[in-house]
């Protein structure tokens, strides 16, 4: 195999390398069944789940197209099927299924999507972490520590009034914040989507690739951080 | 999954909970977070003549992170600064016995004591 390069070209038709099939040795062309002997093969671990479901990797993607697929799929790779067919046959089947499982859950979510995108593309971009959000962090220790203060108060008394109103207050701007937040992300998804229609192998290009990446990373971290803290502030205050 | 016994009894009783002051002479500062969990942890070191003299946490996580953080706290007294950039986050799985998905929580723990330690040379530099 030529193609050292880790674009994601390269790698989808690398998937769709000829292979041979485990069982009558023909050559095969990256199908989920034999031409020949019509025997399942096994996925790929290096297969990424977007190529699973002959999905292109975008980040906006129609879940009806995804969910017939899986349910194509589903049918045929269903152990059911499999049980009157040889130990390796089924053996198959059940990873295939398992899978499948995985790939169908992990896609179904736009966040989730996301993040296993981020993994793939980890390898051909640098340091796709970045700096850590201190301020954040500050504030959430902050907010933590009034939690904990307003936990141990007498919620009867006027200190205690006056820190619900305070932590109610900072519910609304988080929350208000959390909605930022995914309306950026929005953005960031489609921005990488447009940029991977247009397939530019420009080193422009794959600059605005690491940075939309970086970006997605950032959000995605701090949306975490944000969601932890919300929820302490609801079950607390709630 | 069950927490080993040595998580539970850091997590019901942690030792060195609390924190000192930012400001505060021989103080190093280290606040980190794990991006995959939201787990947010603060280590505090006060040195005195090279050595640890107290260590402090603040962690708002899982038993494990909160486990891990009260352990290096302990671990951390007594010893030099030298001596405390060797611990280990493989050091902490060992002697709580945590499971392979937790094991971040000890990475988390690891890397406080790096921020901590950085944060008090930088402040010992700038004097």
């Amino acid at each position: 195999m030529s193609g050292h390069t880790h674009n994601a070209d390269d790698r989808r038709e690398l998937q769709m390398a000829r292979s041979m099939c485990w069982h009558c040795q023909s050559e095969m062309a990256g199908e989920y069944f034999c031409d020949r002997c019509v025997k399942v093969q096994p996925v790929s671990k290096d297969l990424d789940y977007f190529t699973c479901f002959g999905l292109p990797r975008r980040l906006a993607i129609d879940t009806q197209v995804l969910e017939s697929k899986f349910y194509e799929l589903s049918r045929a790779f269903h152990p059911d099927f499999y049980q009157n067919k040889s130990d390796a046959e089924q053996s198959i089947s059940l990873g295939n299924s398992a899978m499948l499982n995985t790939a169908y859950r992990t896609l179904r979510d736009p966040i989730q999507r996301a993040e296993y995108l981020l993994d793939l593309e980890a390898g051909s971009v640098k340091d796709i972490r970045t700096s850590p959000p201190a301020d954040l962090f500050e504030e959430i220790l902050e907010l933590q520590e009034t939690l904990d203060e307003f936990r141990e108060s007498d919620r009867s008394s006027e200190h205690a009034s006056t820190l619900r109103a305070k932590l109610h207050t900072d519910r609304t701007n988080l929350e208000e914040r959390q909605r930022d937040m995914e309306a950026k992300l929005q953005q960031l998804f489609s921005r990488w989507d447009a940029l991977q229609d247009r397939g530019e192998a420009t080193e422009q290009a794959r600059a605005e690739r690491t940075l939309i990446l970086k970006d997605m990373r950032d959000i995605l971290s701090n949306r975490t951080y944000v969601k932890n803290i919300v929820n302490d502030l609801v079950a607390t205050i709630a | 999954m069950a927490y080993s016994e040595k998580v539970v009894d850091h997590f019901n009783n942690p030792r060195n909970m609390g924190s000192f002051k930012k400001e505060e002479d021989g103080v190093g500062t280290g606040i980190v977070g794990a991006p995959e969990c939201g787990d947010v942890m603060k280590l505090q070191i006060k040195v005195q003549n090279d050595t640890i003299v107290d260590a402090k946490f603040k962690t708002f996580g899982c038993g494990s992170a909160i486990a891990s953080s009260s352990l290096a706290t302990e671990w951390l007294k007594g010893k030099t600064v030298e001596e405390a950039g060797k611990i280990k986050n493989t050091d902490i799985v060992q002697e709580l016995n945590l499971p392979p998905v937790k094991i971040h929580c000890s990475v988390l723990a690891e890397d406080a004591i790096k921020a901590a330690l950085a944060d008090y040379q930088k402040k010992a530099d700038s004097k």
